[in-house]
């Protein structure tokens, strides 16, 4: 008996948005990403498309990491000391972008200034061809400071400046607008805070197809079914046809992952939980694979194997 | 060109067709203010045309009745022909928004019939003892009220007793029997002897109506002959200064003598009610046999002296719904020791006897339009439905649209800035205060037209942050982070400005987004939406001043035309009044409790989403307000 496979079909679409830009578009990328676009939940390809996969931007700091997981730092060696080899490592390790995460201090605890910032955001689109995106601190009036200086060195490269939020998106947006960026806007784990935060940018003029959000998210084991809920309630909203939830939405499995002592020790767990070196991977790999199949559309990750597996992951998925 | 004549000043002027009359007054030397900068938001350029055409581009701010009586805002009209136009004084303008933008009270929905009503005075002349008839004095009393009024089983208490001999001989045999027939919870009586007077004494019977607000006390003084409030009286909760809110008075009962304290500094604020208004008829306090009595289940149990600290902890249920009827010596309330004190009826720990109350006095239970009623308080009680099924539930907005939690708050008295408004160009503000003084503070209706009016103007963003780009010095970091000046320092009574802060404002954005989650709610509860509303009833004696077109602008209230809007007063004191007056009453009010669900929104797991969703200006979900929508240019 033939069966009849019920397709679902949605008014709404995600909107497609263009990262990085080439010489040909007044940047220095050797290559744009696009991200969104489609019209169906993830990977339904019987019910509409999906024009691009998942994204993949690998994490990278302005400084050897203090706090991150022996793990990490054996995995990229040397180059995480200078920025710039750690962007090409991150190319040459299957990003599809390079995430770089600005300090509030530099070395011997100075505070970032705006020349620093502007010198690695300059060394590290050198060293890529990639698009990137630039994060501050976290800190309002650094991350002011900072990304007002790196928007203006970038200016035409199409970056992403992140993060705005609710308390303070006013100058990373003005700085988005006048250079030609994007921005990624963070929400704690709400549809209408999301919704809210995508509204009051819009109100200050930039695009919709410059904004990606960030509905904040968490590990395996932490709350991962609060996130993966949240998100895909946004994407149920935007496919329905809900605009200002129709944005991409971008992720960090990567920071959320290795920041639990099952990605980040390997001492002092029961032996039961098995072998840490995969079990690390693992717990990366299995975050990151959750929030995809909930609607991300930007994973950023750190460790070099998770890249593999979840790019596998994806190409498995988006196979017809 | 066309001549525009401005009355009474007789200026004239010529001008080419289409230019706007606001234009025209300025070149004729005309002053006609204008504190929204021209944005036909404020109403307070409305104008006259006694003659000529005219083109009204925008009517917002106008009755279909000015309209027609020639009311035009001189900001928004277009001359198109000669035309004679009256500039009315500024407060005739003010008087005209406040009636056309407030509402009044509503009478007695019923004709007053005093035999509907348990309490009443009996003269009665007895037959003096002799050696022949030895009854004793009290049978004698009863005997005689039973032969001649047909009252059976007179019951009387001992203190009533002890003044019966002497009232009985002072009179010569002839007294004033108060007798109270029946009681809410003995509806079949036995009557009860009250007071027994010397003398026939049948002008008049006095009574008490008495709301018990968490912030106000209102005390009504019925003359039960003609069942009409002859005075009122209203002051402070005296519990104020044991917290501001239900929740820090219960936490202060439960503590040491708290509960006794609250009882007595409520009563102190009462009785005082009660003189002053006796004072007022030249009669003594306990010439008033009964008091009826509304308020919230809180402010009930601290009135009745019952420990109320189950009401704040899970599952949050009340002592009792309705107190058993008692006498008032029994709690020192300052009328007749022996008249007796009804409660009306509450309906869980957060939706008291003063929302039965004013469902009962707002008619939403007579009518089968489907009414949204909000008692606008600290708490924030809502209910929805129509003469066949009520649902309610109570949303804690706090305290501060009633100017708590607000660094310049205050309560709307002398001194109070009501109203504000905004120059979208200039970013200065203009504002009316209560009693035309220097402002001391910003009562809770300013802090709603001062909120509307930064949203409009983009002082603040959708999310109320203040946007310290602007070009202005009003807009600046204060001690307790950003902030907007509404009143400079040397316009102020204190001497110093009067401000906003970005505190004060996620405080109303709470409240706010509240009270429309609440409403959000129940009208989900029950498979309906806000636009299926046909009627919204505001009670509370906030209530009264708020500005409807500005509640909306920050999504307080459902978008809705304005003449669905009614505003009620004090709905609490008014149904307490109700069942003071009429046995009726007494009894649809029980029903109120009867037919009456309660959604607890802690257990509703809808809430928390709306709330968010309300969170914003003046709405996440803008399609919700079409009307603020098009005034921000996004409909």
């Amino acid at each position: 008996m033939p069966v009849e496979i019920p397709v679902e079909q949605w008014p709404g679409r995600v909107i497609e948005e263009t990262l990085g830009a080439t010489p040909a578009e007044g940047g220095t990328r050797s290559r744009v990403v696009k991200v969104g676009g489609e019209n169906t939940l993830p990977f339904m390809l019987t019910d509409g498309e999906m024009p691009n996969p998942p994204r993949i931007a690998i994490e990278i700091l302005d400084q050897r990491p203090k706090d991150w997981s022996p793990l990490l730092l054996e995995a990229w060696g040397d180059v995480v000391d200078d920025p710039a080899k750690w962007a090409k490592a991150a190319e040459e390790a299957g990003a599809d972008l390079v995430l770089l995460q600005l300090s509030l201090t530099r070395d011997g605890g100075k505070p970032t200034t705006a020349a620093d910032a502007k010198a690695l955001t300059r060394a590290v689109l050198q060293a890529t061809g990639l698009p990137i995106l630039v994060f501050g601190p976290g800190q309002v009036d650094a991350d002011n400071e900072l990304l007002v200086a790196v928007a203006e060195e970038a200016a035409g490269e199409r970056i992403v400046l992140g993060i705005c939020e609710e308390k303070n998106y006013r100058t990373i947006v003005a700085a988005a607008l006048a250079n030609g960026h994007l921005v990624n806007g963070r929400t704690a784990m709400d549809v209408n805070l999301a919704k809210q935060l995508n509204i009051l940018i819009a109100d200050m003029g930039l695009p919709l197809d410059r904004i990606i959000m960030d509905p904040t998210t968490a590990s395996l084991g932490y709350g991962i079914e609060y996130g993966y809920s949240v998100m895909e309630r946004l994407r149920l909203a935007a496919l329905q046809g809900d605009k200002m939830t129709q944005l991409p939405m971008l992720v960090t499995p990567g920071f959320e992952a290795w920041r639990q002592k099952e990605a980040k020790v390997g001492e002092g767990v029961p032996a039961s939980w098995g072998d840490w070196r995969q079990r690390a991977v693992l717990w990366e790999t299995l975050t990151a694979t959750n929030l995809i199949l909930s609607g991300a559309d930007i994973v950023v990750l750190r460790h070099p194997e998770t890249v593999k597996r979840v790019r596998a992951f994806i190409d498995r998925m988006m196979a017809k | 060109m066309v001549t525009v004549v401005f009355r009474p000043e007789e200026k004239r002027v010529e001008v080419p067709p289409g230019t706007l009359l606001s234009d025209a007054a300025r070149l004729a030397g005309v002053d006609i203010l204008m504190p929204c900068g021209g944005q036909g938001r404020c109403g307070r350029c409305a104008v006259v045309v006694e003659s000529g055409s005219v083109r009204r581009r925008s009517t917002q701010r106008l009755t279909p009745d000015d309209i027609a009586a020639g009311y035009a805002l001189a900001c928004q009209t277009l001359v198109e022909s000669d035309v004679v136009v009256f500039v009315p004084p500024q407060e005739r303008i003010e008087r005209r928004i406040k009636e056309t933008k407030r509402a009044a009270k509503i009478e007695l929905p019923f004709p007053y019939d005093r035999h509907d009503q348990p309490l009443r005075k009996f003269a009665v002349t007895l037959e003096p003892p002799s050696l022949a008839d030895q009854t004793d004095d009290w049978s004698r009393l009863q005997r005689e009220m039973a032969r001649r009024y047909g009252i059976r089983n007179l019951q009387a208490s001992l203190p009533v007793l002890r003044k019966l001999p002497r009232a009985l001989r002072e009179g010569d045999w002839t007294v004033t029997a108060v007798v109270e027939l029946d009681a809410w919870d003995r509806p079949e009586g036995p009557p009860r002897l009250i007071d027994v007077l010397p003398g026939e004494h049948l002008e008049s019977l006095w009574a008490v109506a008495i709301d018990i607000g968490t912030t106000s006390n209102v005390v009504w003084l019925v003359d039960l002959m003609r069942g009409q409030v002859i005075a009122q009286a209203a002051d402070y909760n005296g519990q104020i200064a044991r917290g501001e809110d239900v929740i820090s008075r219960i936490i202060y009962a439960s503590k040491g003598n708290g509960l006794q304290e609250l009882q007595e500094l409520v009563m102190g604020t009462l009785n005082r009610l009660i003189a002053q208004v006796a004072a007022e008829q030249n009669i003594r306090p306990d010439e008033i046999y009964k008091a009826t009595v509304a308020g919230n289940t809180t402010m009930i149990h601290l009135f009745a002296g019952i420990p109320p600290e189950s009401i704040r902890l899970m599952p949050f249920i009340p002592v009792v719904n309705q107190v058993p009827t008692f006498p008032a010596r029994e709690i020192g309330l300052g009328i007749n020791p022996e008249g007796t004190v009804d409660c009306l009826p509450g309906i869980a720990s957060y939706v008291g006897a003063d929302i039965t109350a004013g469902v009962l006095s707002s008619g939403l239970c007579d009518s089968d339009e489907l009414t949204l009623f909000i008692d606008v308080g600290t708490n924030g009680e809502m209910v929805l439905g129509d003469c066949s099924w009520l649902i309610s539930c109570a949303c804690s907005a706090g305290p501060a649209f009633e100017g708590a939690g607000v660094v310049h708050g205050m309560r709307a008295t002398a001194g109070a800035i009501e109203e504000v408004w905004i120059n979208p160009e200039t970013y200065e503000a203009t504002y009316k205060v209560i009693g035309d003084e220097r402002p001391r503070g910003i009562c809770g209706s300013g802090l709603i037209s001062l909120l509307a009016e930064m949203f409009i103007t983009g002082v603040v963003d959708k999310s109320g942050n203040i946007n310290l780009d602007l070009p202005t010095k009003r807009v600046r970091r204060g001690e307790h982070g950003p902030e907007y000046v509404v009143a400079w320092a040397d316009e102020t009574a204190t001497g110093r400005d009067i401000v906003i802060t970005a505190v004060d404002i996620d405080n109303l954005m709470r409240a706010k987004a509240a009270i429309y989650a609440g409403f959000s709610v129940l009208a989900r509860s029950v498979g309906l939406t806000l636009q299926d509303v046909q009627r919204v009833l505001i009670g509370g004696a906030f209530g009264q001043y708020i500005n409807v077109e500005k509640a909306i602008q920050i999504g307080m209230l459902p978008d809705m035309p304005y003449d669905r809007f009614h505003f009620l007063g004090n709905t609490s004191v008014r149904g307490a009044y109700y069942a003071l007056v009429s046995r009726e009453m007494r009894r649809r009010v029980t029903e109120v409790g009867r037919m009456m669900t309660y959604l607890e929104l802690s257990a509703d797991n809808t809430f928390f989403d709306e709330f968010n969703a309300a969170l914003f200006l003046p709405h996440t979900d803008l399609s919700q307000f079409p009307s603020v929508a098009a005034l921000v240019g996004e409909g």
